[in-house]
């Protein structure tokens, strides 16, 4: 029989009056009673009775309460809704502290934001060149030249040197060579296009580098003479909406290319982005079978499981073999190659794995400015840095709240919290914060990506799509999460419930060895961060403002002067003639790096050439108004005069030749001999020089390198003219220069740059690094500091009682700021004088690296340090001032 | 009719096994079936039973399936598949149990 319904509202109302409340359990036990009543009443009971049997097979209203209690505490053991708790309690914890919240995720996510942007930064990197396929076995030849006084480490090779490794040696699969990386001038209809990022190369640089051909035959592309192979974007550019292929440019000197192929653009990290390969077989110089002149980019893909080691063993009995007797041709019949090692001379040719050549290789004649490894390591330490610093801000925040929550607690532990469930609450806590700063740290960097690219010259982004990306994020955020509550929730669960229930505890205000070693660490990198930005501009500033031996200012540069053929000498008077023009000058040569350059060995005149008494010196072709336009110095002699006719075979010396040449005395009249290949028939005669002045050392290259030897010919040299104008009015000078231009050389592109920003470029590697470096300092200080400032709040807050019984008693609110400030002054100090010698090292090594170094005195240290305590003490003051402030009856009457 | 004392850790064992048997049951389902497989003398006491089934509910070993049933709400329990695996071992785990019972208090069983 199934009961009545008012029985079983009886039933409800009953049980709920026995204290029968937990949701779920109700219902079941009301469904158990009604059963088993059904079941008794069967067998002829009635309502009443079978009902009071039933509640005390249950045990009374006792065994009910019991059976519930039991089930609830069953119950919480559900995952679920255990970690439903953590997350409500951890909510409530983090909403009931607004402001040490907000400042802990600030923190957290300013500094995971400029980490993200760090790695980023370094991923890009270190993946050049990653991109070619079999990459492992890709390899570029180079070479290391010792003879005499001049050392030249240089990433070019001789001519011959790939067709001989292909020839010589079976584990090189293939060799092939660059040459002559440049901007060239090229013609399309009527218009005419300069195109940087334009090299030679040889036909078979394609089974090296496994370029994307969207058309044409990689392995015939370059075989022929005049065919060459462009980009996507170039043949977009040339031949909008049609099929490049097969169709020819113009190039300045009238030949005509023909397209052979079309690849992929370059992908942006390579060692290299060309445009244009123009084959190498179009210019007779590849047959070039000099072993002693270096002039190609030779690459070379080994074989598998080729040994690139034991390749490069082998390289000094082929230098014997084919270097050998071209050097005893050039130098006399008593020269042997044993002879030239023993007098510590070398030629020597290495391999460097391409993906190394972007962050570790810097010599003469590199395609591209690379970076450097140095670099890589500084960011990644930076970034280890600003993290380490987050994450220590953190700590403390909780650390120190632990009083607030230490009897939270003791009330969880009485209540029956085993530790673990303690520590699993406050990793919650902290797990949660960790998670909400990296969203919000990911929605900065997006923000804070383009800004950064502008600063560093690169095209990062954030790879939104890649699935490995979030799980990276996700992964760090719990680990920097967990790591970062580890401490706290360990620190806190070990608490003893009797002590802190019954008061005996007094943490948070003084207590925290840790947490001084903590804050000590933060400024600690602080410091180091601030000196290492003081230094680095300081050396920047030093570089740019040095004594350079000539005057950068007000000089523009026109490239490409010799489009202008015949006309240029007179372009050059008739701009002259403006009056705001103070004299211009013809030369390619000019003391800023990517311009030209060439060297040649000279000797005293009339001695035989040997190896004590031979220079490689700088051979620039300047013009008469060189020295006059570029404001260097003559300080022996004279300049170059149109008055004197035998200028012609006159030099000009620097201060660095003339101590090579070893002239003691006046070097005036003294000649110097070298060999000249003649332009006619190529046959080398001797050719002798007068010396007629000296100019005093000026910089041609970086001032990371040393004033090498230099001599000034009066030749013709028409790749670049400058002039020298008058402060005032740039614009108007450029105006009027620029329509000359355009009257003698109708269509040709005008370009110019200005001497000083030229000079400037050379640096800014350099300028790039220093900026960088300053941000993330400041990002650094700014994060330590949000922690200083919470922390004042916190020790504030926490000594309220004791500055209100302080001022009563008549302390004054100086007294009171110093007392609160003095704890994390001392902290300071001690970060102070451990982050100076540190500093001091890592500074020196750095700029080992340069000829020109500043002096970083002791000043820097001390500018570095009180810089650190000036803005603690400013986000101290603000805190200890409104509590010394306060108004001490407000403190002490409460509670 | 069995002690309490001997019953205590063969509760589980029960359960599950009659769980296993029968498919989903309820509370008061599970207390009859014993009481009549054991012939009277196994009297699953309400108290120990839903502490029982609302622990190997919260350890993800039974599941739960509601019905109403007019005013009253019905919940029966059901075996997951860690449950069902769970269920075979502690039944061959007490078999064991009894061979072992036997051999020490040196007597024959059934």
């Amino acid at each position: 029989m199934t009961l009545q319904s008012e029985h079983i509202d009886f039933i409800i109302k009953d049980l709920h009056r026995r204290g029968l409340l937990l949701d779920g359990f109700k219902d079941e036990v009301v469904d158990h009673v009604c059963s088993a009543i059904e079941g008794e009443m069967a067998r002829g009971e009635r309502f009443m009775d079978a009902y009071q049997k039933v509640i005390s097979s249950f045990g009374g209203n006792d065994g009910l309460q019991q059976t519930q209690d039991l089930t609830i505490q069953y119950e919480n053991k559900k995952l679920k809704v255990m970690i439903q708790n953590y997350f409500t309690i951890a909510f409530r914890n983090l909403k009931k502290q607004r402001f040490y919240t907000a400042i802990n995720i600030a923190g957290l996510a300013v500094g995971v934001a400029s980490c993200l942007i760090i790695v980023l930064f370094v991923m890009n990197e270190l993946s050049y060149d990653k991109h070619w396929s079999d990459n492992d076995r890709l390899f570029r030849a180079q070479s290391e030249i010792k003879f005499g006084d001049n050392h030249l480490i240089m990433a070019v090779t001789p001519g011959p040197l790939a067709e001989t490794l292909m020839k010589d040696f079976p584990e090189v699969e293939s060799a092939a060579r660059f040459w002559n990386y440049d901007t060239y001038i090229f013609k399309h209809g009527d218009e005419t296009f300069k195109e940087p990022n334009s090299v030679f190369a040889d036909s078979n640089i394609f089974r090296i580098f496994d370029m994307h051909f969207v058309a044409g035959d990689p392995h015939t592309a370059l075989k022929e003479p005049n065919s060459m192979v462009i980009t996507q974007k170039i043949a977009e550019k040339y031949f909008p909406g049609q099929n490049a292929l097969g169709q020819s440019i113009t190039s300045n000197s009238n030949k005509s290319w023909k397209i052979t192929g079309i690849v992929d653009n370059a992908p942006k990290n390579g060692h290299f982005h060309f445009n244009f390969m123009l084959s190498l077989v179009s210019v007779e110089y590849n047959k070039d079978p000099n072993w002693l002149s270096n002039n190609f980019n030779t690459y070379v893909k080994l074989r598998k499981g080729a040994d690139a080691k034991a390749l490069e063993a082998k390289f000094p009995t082929m230098i014997d073999t084919y270097a050998g007797p071209q050097a005893k041709a050039a130098l006399g019949a008593d020269f042997t190659m044993e002879k030239f090692r023993a007098a510590g001379n070398k030629i020597e040719f290495t391999l460097i794995p391409v993906t190394d050549i972007h962050l570790k290789s810097d010599r003469m004649a590199e395609m591209e400015a690379n970076s450097d490894i140095t670099y890589v390591y500084i960011f990644s330490i930076i970034a280890g840095f600003i993290l380490i610093v987050a994450c220590i801000n953190f700590m403390n925040l909780s650390t120190a709240r632990s009083s607030n929550r230490a009897k939270e607690v003791g009330i969880r532990k009485v209540m029956g919290s085993m530790r673990s469930h303690l520590v699993r609450q406050f990793l919650t806590e902290s797990v949660l914060l960790s998670i909400f700063s990296f969203l919000i740290a990911i929605g900065l960097a997006w923000m804070a990506v383009p800004l950064f690219n502008e600063l560093a010259l690169k095209e990062l982004s954030i790879p939104f799509q890649s699935p490995v990306f979030w799980l990276l994020i996700g992964g760090c955020a719990l680990i920097t999460g967990v790591l970062a509550g580890l401490y706290p929730s360990f620190f806190l669960s070990a608490f003893r419930p009797v002590n802190v229930l019954k008061g005996n505890l007094a943490l948070g205000t003084k207590s925290g060895v840790v947490r001084g070693a903590l804050v000590v660490f933060q400024f600690w990198i602080s410091i180091v961060l601030v000196v290492g930005t003081i230094a680095v501009n300081r050396q920047l500033n030093y570089i740019q403002n040095t004594k350079i031996g000539f005057n950068k200012d007000q000089i523009i540069v026109i490239r490409d002067a010799y489009v202008l053929g015949d006309q240029l000498q007179s372009f050059k008077e008739e701009v002259e003639k403006d009056t705001r023009i103070i004299s211009g000058t013809i030369s390619a040569f000019l003391p800023v790096s990517n311009t030209a350059r060439s060297d040649n060995t000279h000797w005293p005149e009339g001695k035989a050439p040997t190896d004590e008494n031979m220079v490689s010196i700088q051979v620039w072709r300047v013009d008469y108004d060189y020295v006059k336009t570029l404001g260097m110095k003559i300080i022996q002699g004279r300049d170059f005069s149109k008055e004197f006719l035998s200028d012609s075979s006159g030099v000009i010396l620097n201060q660095a030749a003339v101590k090579m040449f070893g002239y003691q005395d006046d070097p005036i009249g003294k000649k110097i001999s070298t060999f000249a290949e003649s332009i006619i028939d190529g046959t080398k005669k001797l050719k002798t020089s007068t010396i007629v002045g000296v100019v005093e050392d000026f910089n041609f290259e970086s001032l990371r390198q040393n004033i090498g030897p230099l001599a000034l010919f009066l030749e013709k040299s028409s790749g670049r003219i400058s002039f020298r104008f008058e402060a005032k009015n740039t614009q108007e000078v450029i105006k009027t220069i620029e329509s000359q231009w355009k009257k003698l050389g109708p269509g040709q592109p005008f370009d110019y740059s200005f001497l000083d920003e030229d000079f400037g470029n050379m640096y800014s590697a350099e300028q790039r690094l220093g900026r960088i470096f300053t941000v993330f300092a400041v990002l650094a200080i700014i994060i330590a500091c949000l922690g200083l400032f919470a922390l004042t709040a916190f020790t504030a807050e926490q000594r309220t009682k004791e500055i209100g019984i302080r001022k009563v008693l008549g302390a004054s609110v100086s007294g009171i700021v110093v007392l609160l400030s003095k704890e994390f002054g001392k902290l300071i100090l001690i970060a102070f004088i451990l982050a100076a010698p540190v500093a001091w090292y890592g500074i020196d090594k750095w700029l080992e690296s340069y000829q020109y170094k500043t002096e970083i005195g002791v000043f820097v240290y001390l500018l570095a340090g009180l810089a650190a305590f000036g803005i603690a003490w400013l986000t101290m003051s603000f805190q200890s001032i409104k509590a010394a402030l306060a108004n001490p009856i407000k403190s002490l009457r409460s509670e | 009719m069995h002690s309490p004392e001997l019953l205590k850790g063969t509760l589980q064992t029960i359960v599950l096994k009659v769980l296993k048997d029968h498919g989903k049951m309820y509370g008061y389902e599970i207390t009859q079936r014993v009481k009549e497989l054991s012939d009277g003398r196994i009297l699953l006491t309400e108290g120990a039973l839903y502490p029982t089934l609302h622990k190997l509910e919260a350890e993800g070993l039974l599941k739960t399936e509601v019905v109403n049933i007019g005013k009253r709400i019905r919940k029966y329990y059901l075996l997951t598949a860690p449950g069902k695996a769970l269920a075979k071992d502690r039944v061959s785990e007490f078999v064991d149990f009894i061979n072992t019972m036997s051999s020490v208090l040196q007597v024959k069983v059934g």
